[in-house]
């Protein structure tokens, strides 16, 4: 039988703590979420800029893959 | 002045777009010069240092609201020129060197994407299409995703589902230069991800994410050949028809009030069933300076495994008929360094940024064997300009 890879665990460990722990977190209120909705904790600050740079290594290395709708192929990979 | 005509052009055809009102319209142009190292002279079979990729990159996008929905379109156009590495053969001393393709390759790539995003009260969800085309090759994609965010605005997830159909025809394929060469192929791939994202405090959000892709078809690069020893001869590299990946991601935001500051810290697992193995873990400090500028330092660190058919050379043939010696399924790791700067004056936002890219054996999570002598170094530069129509 296969093993699990140690860093497979890791991240679903971490998934779990995130997710139980947060059942427990308190509400954050509209009005304490001005540093949240700030543009600099965007999960991409720069969508074009980031959009480039996932197209540029994923022509140059294996991986690929993350939160984000894949796009089609090209002749770069 | 070619670039600014097709600007302005797709601003007043997005302008022009039934039920587009002049608010709300953006406009965000991207220029990058990439340039890959040349390939040094103690890698290559010639002896001499190669030139290899250098490409410049125009991406457009515009996002206008149409019929009180938002449509985003992007149109991409890249040129790219230069040498790329063909094969490996052992020199003298067993050490692999880099055969590279003989012709400066000259070659411009065309890709427009546009995503409607369609918000009810149950879902957002999103449609997106895109047609990208090179002189070799055609694809053609399309996708959906959907959002939903609970009553309190703490968690929200997100599921996406992609298919993409490509048709590959090479230059020179089945030629009496290249009659081994395929003339064409197609290869389908569907993906899919889900991930959630969850608010910890006031100044945390973190995010994790699944996602998965299957590929069918032609997935061999139909330019690149394989050295085997015992025959002293190049053949066409071949790949299995079928390929599954799977990644994992964790991403953390965390905001640093004090410093008008954030830290990204993001880390992804992939694994595929050619045995490929990876980890990326990327980090970035971005700092605001009063109202007008931002300056985001960034490092990555990547490292994967090779995939079960790759060799920089091969002894033999396989007995599975698979091989490849392409510095991509290789097993290596890479370093990067970016620095992105952006001013913003009312509407409008100006950005430079650079990265700088090396990938080595030895920055592998586990030590590599053979060094594939065709690794990559590259450096790109962006600028940046954006505007809004209020």
């Amino acid at each position: 039988m296969k093993q699990i890879p140690s860093s497979v665990m890791c991240v679903l460990g971490l998934l779990l703590i995130a997710t139980t722990s947060a059942c427990s977190l308190q509400t954050v209120k509209p009005w304490q979420r001005g540093d949240l909705a700030s543009q600099e904790m965007d999960w991409e600050t720069d969508p074009l800029l980031a959009v480039y740079r996932r197209h540029v290594e994923f022509s140059k290395e294996a991986a690929s893959g993350g939160p984000v709708l894949a796009g089609g192929g090209c002749g770069c990979n | 002045m070619n670039k600014s005509k097709a600007l302005m052009a797709l601003t007043q055809a997005a302008l022009a777009l039934p039920g587009v009102a002049r608010a709300d319209v953006s406009v965000d142009y991207l220029f990058s010069d990439y340039e890959e190292a040349d390939l040094p002279a103690a890698h290559a079979a010639s002896g001499q240092s190669s030139e290899r990729y250098s490409i410049q990159s125009h991406l457009l996008r515009v996002v206008a609201p149409v019929w009180q929905q938002k449509l985003g379109m992007t149109l991409t156009y890249e040129t790219m020129s230069g040498a790329s590495p063909w094969f490996v053969m052992p020199g003298p001393d067993g050490r692999p060197l880099q055969v590279m393709s003989g012709a400066t390759i000259d070659e411009q790539r065309v890709d427009l994407q546009g995503t409607m995003t369609l918000p009810t009260s149950v879902v957002d969800s999103a449609i997106t299409l895109g047609v990208s085309t090179e002189d070799d090759y055609r694809s053609l994609h399309g996708g959906v995703e959907v959002t939903r965010e609970d009553d309190d605005k703490m968690t929200s997830l997100t599921g996406g589902l992609s298919y993409s159909h490509d048709r590959l025809e090479p230059t020179e394929g089945g030629s009496t230069r290249f009659p081994d060469r395929i003339r064409g192929a197609d290869k389908d791939t569907l993906s899919a991800y889900a991930g959630l994202t969850r608010v910890l405090t006031p100044t945390t959000e973190v995010q994790f994410g699944f996602s998965y892709q299957h590929g069918d078809g032609y997935l061999t690069d139909p330019y690149k050949m394989v050295y085997v020893v015992s025959t002293a001869t190049t053949y066409n590299e071949s790949r299995p028809d079928g390929r599954n990946t799977y990644a994992i991601t964790a991403r953390l935001r965390q905001a640093v009030p004090s410093l008008a500051a954030a830290i990204h810290a993001d880390y992804r697992y992939y694994r595929d069933d050619w045995k490929i193995e990876s980890h990326t873990v990327e980090a970035s400090w971005q700092q605001t300076f009063g109202e007008h500028w931002r300056v985001a330092p960034g490092v990555r660190w990547y490292s994967q495994s090779q995939a079960f058919f790759y060799s920089a050379y091969f002894p033999d043939f396989r007995h599975d008929g698979f091989a490849s010696s392409d510095y991509r399924l290789a097993p290596f790791g890479a370093l990067s360094g970016r620095l992105d700067v952006t001013y913003k004056l009312q509407n409008w936002a100006f950005g430079i940024g650079g990265e700088y890219y090396d990938a080595d054996a030895d920055y592998a999570i586990r030590s590599v064997k053979v060094e594939n002598p065709a690794l990559v170094e590259y450096w790109s530069v962006q600028l940046r300009i954006a505007h809004e129509f209020k």
